[in-house]
C-alpha cells in the first residue's frame, strides 16, 4: 500500500489507486471537469493537473496512479496558473458576460464554480476570435434541450450515454476547431436509441444539456435554490430507485437522482420516467374533494339511495371503454424531435391534441357532487357495515394498491380483516407475478427473490432472462444488464419479441408464445444427456427430482425446436451455457407469468435452476423481476387473499390470535377462510355486493374489460380512493381524493426486497388527505380502533407481527435501505438467501414435474395473429399517471399496435394507419406501427390506452393455482379500417 | 449498440440500402481481413462513397447498425476526416494544397484556375452540370514539386495555371 503526501498530509493509498481518488478519500478536493465518477477516464480538460515532487511537469491527478512516497501539492502556484488558463482558454468559447460584473454574479454551474474560484476574468465576447460553439440541439424536445453554447466538451456526457446507459446516443463531431456533440448521425435521438433517461443532463457540468420542463415553469432563482430537497422513491417500476424532490411554491420542481456513487438501488441513476414523469400531481384532473353520486341523501341521520335503480343507477354521460375502443380516433402525430426547427410539425398543435385526449372529460363529474370528508367517510362507513350485517363480511371486497405503501397497504387489510370480517384483500400483484409466487412457494415455501440486482454487474456470468423487457419495463435494471453484458457477462434472452436486450444477446431463444415449458425442459433434458445438472445440489438441497427427470425426458431439443420454433442447437448451446455458469442469474418477469398456465411455466424455469444448482451463491440469483413500486410489499404486508404479513395464513388459527390481539379484536371476528382474488372477485359468480378499491383502475386492467366494466354496474356499494377520477371511479357511489407519492411519507420494497423509505416532500391540494389518515379515520369509524397518527406509528405495528421486518424503523431506513430478512435491530439486512438451506420444512428444494400444453388460444383462420400484451418505455399501466405526465405523454400520446413489416404490406397499411383487432371477445382500433420488434405473425398492443384498451381483447381464463389471467396471448384478426377524410 | 435503432423503423420512408448484393459481399470479405466489425469501418464507408459519392446521415446508420457501432460514433468518424464527403460531390472531385509552401508558389492561383475552367464557381460547390467539385487540402506531401492536386484518385505534381484547361478537358 503506497503511502504519500498530498498538500502536506500523509496518507496511504490503493494500490490502483489514482492521486484524486486518493485525495478524495481523505477529503480533499481536486478541481475536475472531464472527470466523473464511474466513467471511464479521458483526462482531456487538464483542469486537474498538480505539482508532484520530483517531476518536471504537472501531472493529472485524475489519471496519475499513485506511488509510493509521492508528494503532491494541488494548489501549487503552477497548477495554479494552469487551472487559470485552462478555464480562460474554454472561456473563449462560452457566453460568460454575466460573469464580468466585479465578480458578483452568481455561477450557474459547475463550471462557473471553478471560474469564480480561480478568479479569472473572461474575456468580452466582443473581445472574441472564435465564435460560440455549436451542436445538435434537440430542438421542440419535451424533456430534453440542449444548448451548446455552453458546451465545454468535456464529454461527460458521450461516457454517460455509452457507459453508465449503454446506448451511445452521443458522440464528438468534426473533431478540431469545430469540435461538437453530434446526436445519433442525423440530430434526431430518437433514431440514435435515445430512451430520454437524462443521465446526459445529469452529468453535463455547466448546463449545455438541460432539462425543459422546470425552466418552462420555475424561474432560475427558484430552480437553484429550492425550498427544500427531499429523498423519495419512484412511483413507478419495481426497481425502486431513489430520487431527490425539489421543491418550489409547494411543488415538485424537479427530480434529480442521487450521488452516482451513493448505495442507492439504481446507483445514482433513473430512468425517463423516474426523471421526468413528476408532475401529474399538478394536473388540472387531480381531484381535491371527495365526490359522492348524485342520488345519495340524508335521511333522519341516515344515508340513503333516492336516485334511479337498475342498470342507469351507476350510469354517467360517457362512452364505455368498448364503446370508446370502436371509434376511429386520430393517429399518432409525428414524433417531436429531430435536428431543425423549421423541420418540426407545428407545435401548438400538438400541444392542443395531447391536453383534450388526455384529460377527464368534464362530462364524467357530471353525476358527481362535491362532499364533506365526513360525509364521505360516513357514507362508506355506513354502507360498508350495512353490508356485511345483511349479506355478511364476504360479500365485501377491496383491491388494495402496489402503489402505496406498506404502511397503507397494511392498515387496508387489517381494515378488511379486522372490522369487515373479510379475507377478500387483494392488489394487482394478481394480475403480474402471483404465478411466480405461486410456483416458489410451491417449490421453497418464499415469494420474493433471492438475490440483488447489483450482483448481476458484480458476480454473474451467464444472465438469463426469460419474458422480461427489461430495458424498457425495468430500464435503470436492463441498463445494468447491459453494463455486465459489456463488461463480458454471457447474456440469454428466451422472448418471442425481439426486444432490445435479446437484439444484444449471445443467443436469443425466440420461441412461439406460451411455448416456455417446451424450451426449458429441453434446456434440462440436454443438460440431463450431457451431465451438466448439478448432482450435489440435487442430491443435498432439493427432492423429487427423478419425477422431473422422467418429465423432461419426452422433451428433446428436436421435438421441442418444433414446438418452440426455436432451433434445436440454439436450444443446445443456451443449455449448455446455462448450467456451466458458472454462476447462471435466472430473471424473468411478465412474460412467463401472465399466462393461463403461468405457474406452470414458471415451475419448468425453476426445475431447470434447481437442477444447475443456480441459486444461493452472490451471482447465481433468482430474480422475479417485480413491476409495480410496491408490489411485492402490498404482498409482504398481507395485502393478498390467504395471508396476514410475512406468509402467514389466514387458515391458521394461532396466527389468527396473534393478529386479533394485536388488533383489540375478538379472534372469532377474523376470517379463517381464503379470500377471493382480484380475478374471481369481478366474476358474476363471486358475491360481492360492495367494494373498496384504492388506487387501482381495473377496468382498464382487467382482461376482457367489457365484462368487468359490465360487472361493477351491480355492485350495491362501489368506493374508490384515488388521484383522478379513473375510467373505474366514474362508476363509484363514493370517490376519495388521496395523494400523490410526493405527498406522504411511507416505506416501499423494491424488487430484491429492499426496504425504502419515501419522505413528504409537498402538501396536497385542496382537501386531499393522505392515504393513511383516510384509513386511519375510516379504520375508526367502522369499529377498529386504529390508534396511529404518522407511517412510524404504523410500521411500529407491522414489525411486531412480521418476524423478518422485527429489525425495521424508519430510522434505520434513512440511506439505502434495508433488504429484509431483518429480524433483529442490529441486523444488516440480506443481499442474498438459501446459501445453505431453503425455508421450507427439511430446508430443501422441491422439483415439480410440469408439461407442456398448448396456450389456450391458438391463431387459426379466423384469427391469425397471436397478440401480445405488455408496457411500453414511457407509459405505466392504465396510463393514469402517465398520461398526465407532459414529457411522457409527449413521447407516447396515442394507442398503437405493433406490426411485422411484412404483415404490414400484407395487410396494405402503412405507419399511423387505422386497423381494427377483432378477439373472439371483443374489438378495437388503433393506430398501426410498423416494426420489425415483433415477430411474423405476432403483434404487440401496449394496455395503457383507454381509448384503445387491449384488454377489451384478451381471454379472461384463469391459472388453476395463482388466478393469472392469460393476458399475454390470445388470437386476433386485423382489418384496415377506412379513414373519414379529415380528422 | 444500436439495438435500439429500428424501434420505430417507418414503414413510409423509403431508404435504399447500399449494403445489398455485390456491396454487402465486398464488405463481408473485407471484415474476414479485421478482428472485429468495429475495425472495417473506414472501408465500410469508403464503400459508401464509392457506390453513392457521398455519404448521408441515413448511410452513416446504416454502416452504424451493420457494424454494431452507434451511428454518433460514426458521425464522428467521417466528419473527422475530409476525405469523406457528407455533401454529394461532382463527377471529378479536386483536391488543391494550399498549405504555406504551395501557397508561395502560387497554388491559390491554381485553385481559381480550376474554378474557372471547371465552371464550379466556389471552393466546395459543385459545377452546374455536376462534373466538378473543386476544393483546397492542407499539405499532400509533395512541397518539393508544388503545386500538387488529386483528381479523383489520381496524384498530379507541378501544375500551375495554365496547365489548368488541359487537366480538365483530360477528365471530362
Ligand atoms: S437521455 Fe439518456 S439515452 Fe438519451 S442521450 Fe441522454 S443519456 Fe443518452
Ligand atoms: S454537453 Fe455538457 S457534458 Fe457534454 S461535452 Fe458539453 S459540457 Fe460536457
Ligand atoms: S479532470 Fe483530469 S484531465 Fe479532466
Ligand atoms: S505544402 Fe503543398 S504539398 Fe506540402
Amino acid at each position: 500500500m503506497p503511502s504519500l503526501t498530498i498538500d502536506g498530509r500523509a496518507l496511504t493509498a490503493g494500490t490502483d489507486q489514482t492521486i484524486l481518488e486518493a485525495a478524495r478519500a481523505a477529503g480533499l478536493g481536486i478541481p475536475t471537469l472531464c472527470w466523473y465518477p464511474k466513467l471511464p477516464i479521458v483526462g482531456n480538460c487538464r483542469i486537474c493537473l498538480v505539482s508532484v515532487a520530483g517531476e518536471p511537469k504537472l501531472l493529472p491527478a485524475c489519471a496519475t496512479k499513485v506511488t509510493d512516497g509521492m508528494q503532491v501539492t494541488t494548489e501549487s502556484h503552477a497548477a495554479v496558473q494552469n487551472r487559470r488558463g485552462v478555464l480562460s482558454l474554454l472561456l473563449e468559447r462560452y457566453p460568460a458576460d454575466h460573469l464580468r460584473n466585479g465578480g458578483r454574479a452568481e455561477p450557474r454551474n459547475e463550471f462557473e464554480r471553478y471560474v469564480m474560484q480561480y478568479g479569472v476574468v473572461p474575456t468580452p465576447t466582443w473581445g472574441r476570435d472564435l465564435p460560440l460553439r455549436t451542436g445538435d440541439e434537440r430542438p421542440g424536445d419535451p424533456m430534453i434541450r440542449h444548448d451548446m453554447t455552453t458546451c465545454i466538451l468535456c464529454t461527460r456526457c458521450v461516457r454517460a450515454c455509452e457507459d453508465i446507459q449503454v446506448v451511445g446516443v452521443l458522440d464528438v463531431g468534426f473533431r478540431g476547431e469545430h469540435a461538437e456533440i453530434v446526436v445519433g448521425a442525423d440530430g434526431d435521438p430518437e433514431k440514435a436509441g435515445c430512451t430520454w433517461c437524462g443521465e446526459c443532463v445529469r452529468v453535463c457540468p455547466t448546463g449545455a444539456i438541460f432539462e425543459v420542463m422546470p425552466k418552462e415553469r420555475f424561474s432560475p432563482q427558484q430552480i437553484r435554490h429550492p425550498e427544500r430537497v427531499v429523498r423519495s422513491v419512484c412511483p413507478y417500476c419495481g426497481v425502486g430507485c431513489q430520487v431527490d424532490l425539489h421543491v418550489a411554491n409547494n411543488t415538485v420542481a424537479r427530480v434529480t437522482s442521487p450521488d452516482i456513487e451513493a448505495d442507492t438501488p439504481n446507483q445514482g441513476s433513473t430512468c425517463v420516467k423516474g426523471r421526468f414523469g413528476y408532475d401529474f400531481p399538478q394536473h388540472r384532473d387531480r381531484l381535491t374533494t371527495p365526490l359522492i353520486r348524485r342520488g345519495w341523501e340524508k335521511e333522519g341521520g341516515c344515508w340513503a339511495w333516492k336516485g334511479r335503480r337498475g342498470a342507469e343507477r351507476r350510469g354517467g354521460p360517457w362512452k364505455s371503454i368498448e364503446g370508446e375502443g370502436q371509434q376511429t380516433k386520430p393517429g399518432t402525430p409525428p414524433r417531436v424531435t429531430g435536428k431543425k426547427v423549421r423541420q418540426l410539425p407545428l407545435l401548438e398543435r400538438i400541444d392542443m391534441d395531447i391536453r383534450d385526449r388526455v384529460a377527464t372529460p368534464s362530462s364524467w363529474y357530471e353525476p358527481f357532487r362535491e362532499a364533506t370528508w365526513d360525509e364521505a367517510l360516513e357514507l362508506v362507513a355506513q354502507e360498508l357495515l350495512r353490508i356485511k350485517q345483511q349479506r355478511g363480511g364476504d360479500a365485501l371486497a377491496c383491491f388494495s394498491s402496489a402503489k402505496c405503501s406498506n404502511e397503507e397497504n397494511y392498515l387496508m387489510m387489517r381494515m378488511f380483516r379486522g372490522a369487515l370480517g373479510t379475507n377478500n384483500v387483494d392488489h394487482c400483484t394478481r394480475l403480474c407475478h402471483s404465478t411466480s409466487v405461486a410456483a416458489m412457494q410451491r417449490a421453497i415455501n418464499t415469494a420474493a427473490a433471492s438475490g440483488s440486482m447489483r450482483e448481476i454487474e458484480e458476480a454473474c456470468d451467464v444472465i438469463f432472462i426469460a419474458g422480461a423487457n427489461t430495458t424498457e419495463s425495468h430500464p435503470v435494471f436492463g441498463a445494468l444488464i447491459k453494463r455486465a453484458h459489456e463488461k463480458g457477462a454471457t447474456l440469454i434472452v428466451a422472448d418471442p419479441r425481439r426486444t432490445e436486450l435479446a437484439g444484444r444477446a449471445d443467443i436469443h431463444l425466440q420461441m412461439q408464445p406460451g411455448t416456455d415449458v417446451a424450451l426449458y425442459s429441453a434446456m434440462l433434458h440436454h443438460i440431463l444427456t450431457q451431465g451438466l445438472e448439478n448432482k450435489e445440489f440435487i442430491t443435498t438441497r432439493t427432492h423429487g427430482f427423478e419425477g422431473v427427470r422422467e418429465a423432461v425426458r419426452a422433451y428433446d431439443p428436436d421435438r421441442a425446436a418444433k414446438i418452440t420454433g426455436v432451433p434445436a442447437d440454439t436450444i443446445r448451446r443456451a443449455a449448455e451455457l446455462y448450467a456451466t455458469g458458472p454462476n447462471t442469474s435466472t430473471l424473468w418477469a411478465m412474460g412467463l407469468t401472465q399466462h393461463a398456465m403461468g405457474t406452470d411455466i414458471v415451475t419448468s424455469l425453476l426445475n431447470l435452476m434447481f437442477a444447475c444448482g443456480m441459486i444461493g451463491r452472490w451471482g447465481a440469483a433468482m430474480l422475479p423481476i417485480r413491476g409495480q413500486n410496491n408490489v411485492q410489499g402490498a404482498s409482504d404486508v398481507g395485502a393478498i387473499p390467504f395471508v396476514y404479513t410475512d406468509y402467514q395464513p389466514v387458515t391458521d388459527p394461532e396466527v389468527r390470535e396473534r393478529f386479533a390481539k394485536t388488533w383489540g379484536v375478538s379472534p372469532e371476528s377474523l376470517s379463517l377462510n381464503k379470500g377471493l382474488m382480484v380475478t374471481e372477485v369481478v366474476k358474476p359468480e363471486s358475491g360481492i355486493r360492495g367494494m373498496y378499491i384504492m388506487g387501482e383502475n381495473p377496468i382498464i386492467s382487467d382482461p376482457d374489460i367489457a365484462h368487468a366494466e359490465h360487472w361493477f354496474l351491480q355492485l350495491e356499494f362501489l368506493a374508490v380512493q384515488d388521484l383522478f377520477l379513473t375510467e373505474t371511479a366514474r362508476y363509484a357511489d363514493v370517490v376519495l381524493p388521496g395523494a400523490s407519492f410526493a405527498e406522504k411519507t411511507g416505506t416501499f420494497v423494491n424488487t430484491e426486497r429492499r426496504i425504502q423509505l419515501a419522505k413528504k416532500a409537498v402538501d396536497s391540494p385542496g382537501q386531499v388527505r393522505g392515504d393513511l389518515e383516510i384509513l386511519i379515520d375510516l379504520s375508526n369509524r367502522l369499529g377498529l380502533n386504529a390508534p396511529f397518527k404518522t407511517a412510524d406509528d404504523v410500521m411500529r405495528e407491522i414489525v411486531r407481527v412480521t418476524p423478518s421486518w422485527a429489525g425495521v424503523t424508519h430510522a434505520r431506513l434513512e440511506g439505502a435501505g434495508l433488504q429484509y430478512p431483518v429480524p433483529t435491530p442490529d441486523h444488516p439486512g440480506t443481499r442474498f438467501l438459501f446459501a445453505d438451506a431453503f425455508p421450507t420444512a427439511d430446508g430443501k428444494a422441491t422439483f415439480v414435474p410440469v408439461q407442456y400444453t398448448d396456450p389456450v388460444e391458438l391463431p387459426d383462420d379466423a384469427y391469425p395473429f397471436v397478440m401480445n400484451t405488455g408496457r411500453q418505455l414511457y407509459h405505466w399501466h392504465t396510463g393514469t399517471m402517465t398520461r398526465r405526465a407532459t414529457g411522457l405523454d409527449a413521447r407516447e400520446p396515442t394507442p398503437i399496435v405493433e406490426i411485422h413489416p411484412a404483415d404490414a404490406a400484407r395487410l396494405g397499411v402503412a405507419e399511423g394507419d387505422l386497423v381494427r383487432l377483432t378477439s373472439r371477445r371483443n374489438s378495437m382500433v388503433t393506430a398501426v406501427r410498423v416494426s420489425d420488434r415483433v415477430a411474423r405473425g405476432q403483434v404487440f398492443v401496449p394496455f395503457h390506452f383507454r381509448e384503445a384498451a387491449a384488454n377489451l381483447l384478451t381471454n379472461p381464463i384463469l391459472d388453476p393455482y395463482a388466478k393469472m389471467a392469460e393476458l399475454k396471448i390470445c388470437a386476433v384478426r386485423i382489418e384496415p379500417v377506412r379513414m373519414p377524410a379529415a380528422v | 449498440m444500436s439495438a435500439g435503432m429500428s424501434m420505430h423503423a417507418s414503414g413510409t420512408e423509403e431508404y435504399q440500402a447500399v449494403f445489398t448484393g455485390a456491396t454487402l459481399e465486398r464488405l463481408q470479405e473485407i471484415l474476414t481481413r479485421y478482428p472485429n466489425r468495429q475495425a472495417a469501418l473506414l472501408p465500410a464507408l469508403w464503400l459508401v462513397q464509392e457506390a453513392r459519392g457521398w455519404i448521408s446521415d441515413r448511410n452513416m446508420a446504416e454502416v452504424a447498425e451493420l457494424l454494431g457501432l452507434t451511428p454518433a460514433y460514426v458521425k464522428g468518424v467521417v466528419t473527422f476526416y475530409t476525405m469523406y464527403h457528407q455533401h454529394p460531390v461532382g463527377k471529378n472531385f479536386v483536391q488543391v494544397c494550399t498549405t504555406s509552401p504551395c501557397n508561395i508558389c502560387g497554388a491559390e492561383d491554381v485553385a481559381m484556375a480550376f474554378l474557372e475552367h471547371t465552371g464550379a464557381k466556389e471552393l466546395g460547390a459543385t459545377s452546374p452540370d455536376g462534373n466538378w467539385t473543386v476544393i483546397e487540402v492542407e499539405c499532400l506531401g509533395a512541397c518539393g514539386f508544388a503545386t500538387p492536386v488529386m483528381i479523383n484518385d489520381d496524384f498530379i505534381e507541378s501544375v500551375t495555371p495554365d496547365k489548368v484547361p488541359e487537366l480538365v478537358r483530360k477528365y471530362r
